[in-house]
């Protein structure tokens, strides 16, 4: 292959033409296959050297260039943006680190340049076998789906609606608000949570350029970055968002009371209802499993409905095989609509953000603790509605007796940091659990406090100061052990007996009226589900993992597709609505509408004529970059997403995937010319 | 065999080990110039046949550097490169070539130290071996 190669030395100042032979350099390139001229330069990075280059260029109208300089790290970039300038494609051009990697590393000058003489010989060989690479733009698509309405999802929508995207926020119940809108106040403030978070939610609501989609779930998601189909599972809700004017008329009416679920079954709820007071969007669903309408009429629910004394056996016999329709004869809006189907909907997005939360690991796997054998060990979660104004007791603290408890027991670190359960701390417990103790001081001061925590984790500005404000309160006592998983708790006639070693090894004994854990933030139970969907991967705990711990740490291993607060790991709201900032931050710099995407050059192909659909690539890929083209029968590289690493390359039996700009001849070439 | 001095290709992936190579030069460490580096973007980049190759054309010895486990800027190209070298030194095993002529190694953009600890020792254990074609030495 014929090729005029023009090569161009740096001396770097003095920094490589005192360690190489500068000149023995240029004899012996100028005497090497293709080399058409050997240019010298003090120093090639600077403005007059670069602009040395591109004169020259035009002036010997080489093909392709050698740069023997300093790292092609430091430089690469530089040169191929003055090739292009020039009018050669960046790609044909070679780089060649005679600094870091020869001069200023190696004993003698005659040492040094017969080492750099090998690298020249190799780049010269190498570059006569480049190809031109093209810089490629596709389309994108600026709007943007975001997965999950709690803290994060909510932040990441308003972002980018408020900077003209469309968003649609798909939410798989009824309600918005995440996990935070069970809470009554937040640490370290004591803040209301839902002052903190219902202008959030009403700015979101009101949003035009937000659709939010509740009761529904994502189903599918194809394409990539910038081009992205989404697939929306709308599930019937029976009542119209338009018509209905929350006034619960309609849940009044309902003859059927089942546990609520929002309330983690501390309270009871109709068949049409909307989970708590104060709910948004204020628009009740119609629960199916549980509706006479619905329901399975020979369904336990409804013997159960009428055993309980819930129902009357008139009205049991009158529905159990009949349609009942209370709810919307109640409705004067005409707003709920039996004929009501689930709908898939498509929608075309760029990007995605996912907020799908948290859920909490199961204390009853854990026997020691009691929960689920005793009846009033409660989780955080469950404690949470306890102490809400909108919860099973209206806000006071009670047990399920309706007696007020003489003391309450709050157990740190229940399956975390433990290696049989979760390893790690879960970085909020600590502070809530003094918010219990600010709150149940608050409720009623008389009432015990027993604390019992291995560790004190309150990083940050303000929550030292939160733990330090508790000090000396003489109702509440803090026992420390080395960990709380060592603790048994037991039912006693009226009580519940506790007892733990403390650190200096001492038994300790007491009892508590209530115990709450406080167990590992584990991920969202559909998680899994929606790695499978959208492909990204998850971390040993089943957190979807992040791009990088520091440097990326709401992407994911799908461009494109960015995950915000507890999916990526346990954390504080705060924290999660600045991942989610950031989330949104990247997709706007990321997707600019009008602005084409420039997609890598160095990426892989696959010969089409030589892929023999053996798949191995498909799945070694780290970027799901390759699918496999079930008409053609052949694998192909989605240039998109493909990140040019290789290692399909290096794995394809038949050879027929390719490393634009690291091919296996152009890397042959190079061992050979280094050995010789 | 004093005299012999191995010709060792290094494989170096972009992200991590290139640029230690690099902090090893601004440092001013100076290391055996035996090792020609040739640059790849990751070590999953790595073909069992170039180490062949690397032989075939007159190599005495192989050192691939990468990215530490779980820093792989390709996420996971590493852990395939790590699997596939160990099949391959089975492999060279059987065609006689003794397992201390290749060597998998993990060195981080800001490892000079041992980036150059390395080299030195790959060079040193390669000396011992003597070169990989006993007939090339006179």
């Amino acid at each position: 292959m014929r090729s005029r190669i023009g090569v161009y030395i740096c001396s770097c100042g003095t920094n490589i033409s005192e360690n190489l032979d500068i000149d023995q350099l240029v004899r012996f390139s100028s005497g090497l296959e293709n080399v058409a001229y050997v240019k010298t330069h003090a120093l090639l990075c600077s403005e007059d050297g670069k602009s040395h280059i591109s004169d020259d260029i035009i002036k010997e109208k080489p093909d392709r260039v050698v740069i023997v300089a300093c790292t092609p790290k430091e430089h690469e970039k530089t040169f191929r943006n003055v090739l292009q300038k020039a009018g050669i494609n960046p790609y044909l051009f070679q780089m060649v680190n005679v600094r870091e990697q020869v001069a200023w590393v190696t004993a003698d000058k005659q040492t040094a340049t017969e080492k750099a003489k090998a690298y020249i010989r190799a780049a010269v060989r190498r570059v006569a076998l480049h190809e031109p690479l093209e810089k490629r733009e596709i389309d994108c698509n600026p709007d943007v789906l975001v997965i999950g309405a709690g803290p994060a999802g909510m932040e990441a929508a308003l972002t980018l609606a408020k900077a003209g995207r469309k968003v649609f926020l798909v939410e798989k119940n009824s309600f918005i608000g995440g996990r935070v809108a069970r809470y009554e106040e937040v640490f370290p403030k004591l803040e209301c949570a839902s002052c903190m978070l219902e202008p959030k939610m009403d700015e979101m609501l009101h949003h035009e350029n937000i659709e939010l989609l509740t009761n529904s779930e994502v189903r599918e998601v194809l394409g990539f970055l910038g081009n992205f189909v989404a697939r929306i599972q709308k599930k019937a809700g029976f009542v119209d968002r338009e018509k209905c004017l929350g006034c619960g008329a309609c849940y009044e009416q309902c003859p059927v009371t089942v546990r609520n679920e929002f309330d983690y079954n501390l309270s009871d709820r109709k068949a049409i209802y909307v989970p708590y007071t104060g709910a948004l969007p204020n628009v009740p669903v119609i629960d199916t499993k549980n509706c006479l309408r619905f329901g399975d009429s020979g369904s336990s629910t409804y013997r159960e409905a009428y055993e309980l004394g819930l129902i009357t056996l008139e009205e049991y016999e009158m529905f159990r095989n009949q349609d009942c329709s209370k709810c919307r004869d109640a409705c004067s809006f005409d707003a709920i609509n039996y004929e009501d189907t689930d709908e898939i909907v498509e929608r075309n997005i760029g990007g995605i953000v996912v907020a799908t939360g948290f859920d909490l690991f199961d204390p009853s796997v854990l026997s020691q603790f009691g929960y689920g054998s005793i009846p009033e060990v409660y989780t955080s979660l469950e404690f949470e509605r306890i102490l809400a104004q909108t919860g099973p007791t209206g806000g006071k603290l009670l047990m399920a007796n309706q007696k007020e408890p003489r003391s309450v027991a709050i157990i740190h670190c229940v399956g975390s940091r433990d290696r049989n359960n979760k390893e790690y701390c879960s970085a909020v417990c600590c502070l809530y659990a003094l918010k219990y103790a600010h709150m149940i001081e608050k409720h009623a001061p008389e009432v015990k406090v027993y604390d019992i925590y291995a560790d004190w984790c309150v990083p940050g500005k303000d929550n030292q100061e939160f733990l330090d404000s508790v000090a000396g309160w003489k109702n509440l006592h803090f026992i420390h052990t080395k960990l709380p998983m060592n603790i048994a708790i037991q039912q006693a006639d009226s009580t519940i007996a506790l007892s733990c070693v403390d650190l200096a090894g001492k038994k300790q004994e007491f009892s508590a009226d209530m115990v709450v854990l406080c167990p590992a933030m584990i991920p969202a139970k559909d998680a899994s589900a929606l790695s499978d969907i959208l492909l990204i991967s998850r971390g040993k705990d089943g957190f979807f993992t992040e791009g990088h711990t520091k440097l990326a740490p709401v992407s994911t291993n799908i461009e494109g597709i960015f995950i915000a607060g507890c999916a990526q790991g346990p954390k504080d709201i705060q924290s999660s609505v600045a991942q989610a900032s950031a989330a949104a931050g990247q997709l706007l710099s990321l997707l600019v509408p009008g602005r084409k995407l420039e997609l890598d050059v160095i990426t892989a192909e696959i010969d089409e004529k030589a892929c023999a659909e053996c798949r191995i690539c498909i799945g070694l890929c780290p970027y799901k970059a390759i699918v496999l083209d079930r008409e053609k029968k052949v694998a192909v590289v989605n240039t998109v997403l493909c990140k040019g690493c290789g290692t399909c390359v290096a794995a394809c039996p038949s050879g027929s995937a390719k490393s634009r700009h690291f091919t296996t001849q152009q890397i042959f070439a190079e061992i050979e010319e280094v050995l010789k | 065999m004093k005299d012999f001095e191995p010709r060792i290709i290094g494989f170096l992936c972009n992200w991590c080990s290139y640029a230690g190579a690099d902090a090893a030069g601004s440092a001013r460490k100076i290391y055996p110039p035996n090792v020609k580096v040739i640059r790849v973007m990751c070590t999953g980049r790595i073909d069992p046949q170039f180490v062949l190759k690397a032989f075939q054309s007159g190599a005495d010895g192989v050192l691939i550097l990468g990215c530490h486990p779980g820093d792989c800027h390709y996420k996971e190209g590493n852990y395939n490169a790590l699997r596939r070298f160990h099949l391959l030194r089975t492999m060279l095993a059987q065609f006689g070539i003794e397992k201390d002529r290749v060597r998998l190694d993990w060195v981080s953009a800001s490892e000079a130290e041992k980036f150059v600890a390395t080299v030195n020792d790959m060079v040193k254990k390669v000396k011992i071996l003597g070169p990989l074609r006993k007939t090339a030495v006179a």
